[in-house]
């Protein structure tokens, strides 16, 4: 078992072994149930989970920081990172590994919701189209990449996890409003706006469209974020 | 197996190691003595490849803890202070996910995690959640997580701070055997324990390394290391009256007390006690008894404690 799925598994893993982790779950399941209930289970409508994917990004607003924040902050609150970082690992597998961990939860979080999709095959006449169903799920694990990502990078910054929560969640809500049409920047700022814009990528896929376009922006940013989170990480070694 | 050469670190304009050499062969456990500040746990991060030095290089067995890293940390079993450990996670859990991390697979891992049980006297707790536990217990999780893989070098920063004494007993006995083919560091604030199960003390004041050498060393030996700023005794043994050896002592520079106790043969024993010098007195005593014959002039042996603590306050002076 290489380091990176050793660190990842010891992650998942301990979400389950602490409150915390049950509460994002509930929290999760309890966001989406309301959603799907209202806005998804309507008589007349057609049967599609294309509203439950576009909103995601704000679903998971919560949801991911909580994650994230106890990647690294609490490794550095506990000193744990002290017996981490001495082990014959590399910075960048410790990362990879803790992101991983953070993944392999989040899947674990999403995999009830596959009950919504089962509830709406049972109930539709005609059924729904399973393209756009498996689209939406794959910008949901990729949305949820790039913000678990974002909060590794805040999380290596500071021991406290409630900081890390914080600054994860305001970064990542200023990026969503902040490229959406609720702002109206004079050019050329709107079509850099737009370029990194997560609303209409995720509209996209929730209809079913898998553009590699939108497929590597999502891995690119991750790979930006993790690379951040990489160097912090790095560079706690020198202070 | 460890060997510090001219290593320096500062973390802004604190200067927290400036300049430290020593080595710790195979064989022999090696005491860190200092107050807090003084060095002790930077230079063991240093070791245990958690932070790089600003200068001068830390060899473990012969490999450079910049350069090749991972090997180096590979040879290296580390108790941080506190034993750091997941409290969620159980503690055999616990020990088979360090040991993954360090390479152990399979019937390997599963042979060294029992190994480190039984070592320290963990088997009753092996199921249980480490954030249960009491930090005595705790601390002996991390001991067990430092000896896992086996390392040849030991580095262990006040591995027995939060044990009761049978523990310690314990624990000094584990680290004795352990030394038998290990290169070990300790870093204590306990003296007296350091003198019982150190084979070799390397004192940091400052930041700098201020004397090394075996404990009875540091405990009797006068001259430069425990001489130098120390206040002490010296005893005398003259062919004089004693108001005479009274007198010729008195006026030397540092005396701060004579008792002299003639005897029948002629012969006068004193003990001269000195306050805090910047030199070793008895050259002056020396010169000042020169009129007279002169048969014992040494110095008292202050003990280890004293010694270490004198070296520790002549540097804070």
């Amino acid at each position: 078992m290489s380091a990176v799925l050793c660190i990842a598994l010891r992650e998942a893993r301990s979400f389950f072994r602490v409150p915390l982790g049950w509460v994002v779950i509930a929290l999760y399941l309890f966001l989406t149930g309301v959603v799907f209930a209202e806005r998804t289970l309507v008589p007349g409508e057609p049967a599609s989970l294309r509203y439950l994917f576009s909103i995601s990004g704000f679903l998971l607003l919560p949801v991911a920081p909580a994650i994230s924040m106890r990647l690294f902050s609490d490794e550095l609150r506990a000193g744990t990172i002290e017996p981490l970082l001495t082990a014959p690992v590399r910075d960048l597998e410790i990362v990879l590994g803790k992101f991983v961990g953070g993944v392999l939860f989040l899947l674990a979080i999403l995999a009830p919701t596959l009950a919504h999709a089962a509830i709406l095959v049972a109930v539709s006449d005609p059924q729904p189209d399973p393209g756009p169903i498996a689209a939406g799920y794959l910008s949901l694990v990729l949305l949820g990449g790039l913000y678990l990502a974002v909060g590794s990078f805040f999380s290596t910054l500071t021991a406290s996890q409630t900081l890390a929560f914080l600054s994860t969640f305001l970064f990542l809500l200023v990026a969503l409003l902040g490229t959406s049409d609720l702002v109206a920047a004079p050019p050329p700022t709107d079509r850099w706006l737009a370029a990194v814009a997560i609303g209409p990528r995720l509209a996209d896929l929730g209809r079913g469209v898998i553009d590699t376009a939108h497929v590597v922006f999502f891995l690119s940013g991750t790979a930006l974020f993790l690379a951040l989170a990489h160097v912090s990480l790095q560079s706690r070694r020198w202070r | 197996m460890i060997a510090l050469l001219g290593v320096s670190k500062s973390f802004g304009r604190l200067r927290a190691v400036a300049d430290a050499s020593f080595e710790v062969p195979k064989g022999r456990v090696v005491g860190l003595l200092g107050s807090n500040g003084a060095g002790k746990t930077t230079t063991l991060r240093m070791i245990a490849g958690f932070m790089p030095p600003d200068a001068g290089r830390v060899m473990i067995d012969g490999l450079d803890t910049i350069d090749r890293s991972l090997e180096a940390r590979r040879l290296v079993g580390y108790l941080p202070e506190a034993s750091p450990a997941y409290g969620e996670m159980g503690v055999e859990d616990y020990l088979r996910f360090r040991g993954r991390l360090y390479g152990l697979r399979g019937r390997a891992l599963a042979d060294a995690a029992g190994r480190a049980l039984a070592r320290c006297d963990l088997g009753e707790v092996a199921r249980r959640r480490v954030g249960t536990l009491s930090r005595g217990f705790r601390q002996r999780v991390g001991l067990a997580a430092a000896i896992l893989h086996d390392p040849p070098v030991l580095v262990l920063d006040e591995p027995t701070s939060a044990l009761d004494p049978k523990q310690v007993r314990q624990a000094r006995a584990l680290i004795r055997d352990l030394a038998r083919d290990k290169a070990v560091l300790v870093s204590s604030h306990v003296l007296g324990e350091v003198e019982q199960s150190c084979d070799e003390v390397v004192v940091l004041a400052r930041g700098r390394v201020r004397a090394r050498g075996t404990p009875s060393d540091l405990a009797s030996r006068g001259g430069p290391g425990v001489g130098s700023g120390s206040g002490g005794a010296c005893r005398v043994e003259v062919r004089a009256p004693a108001d005479r050896v009274r007198a010729l002592l008195s006026v030397v520079p540092g005396v701060a007390g004579v008792e002299a106790l003639s005897h029948e043969d002629g012969w006068t024993r004193a003990r001269v006690a000195f306050a805090m010098t910047a030199d070793d007195p008895r050259p002056a005593i020396a010169a000042a008894l020169s009129a007279v014959p002169l048969r014992e002039l040494s110095r008292e042996a202050i003990g280890f404690e004293r010694a270490v603590l004198d070296i520790i306050e002549s540097a804070d002076a």
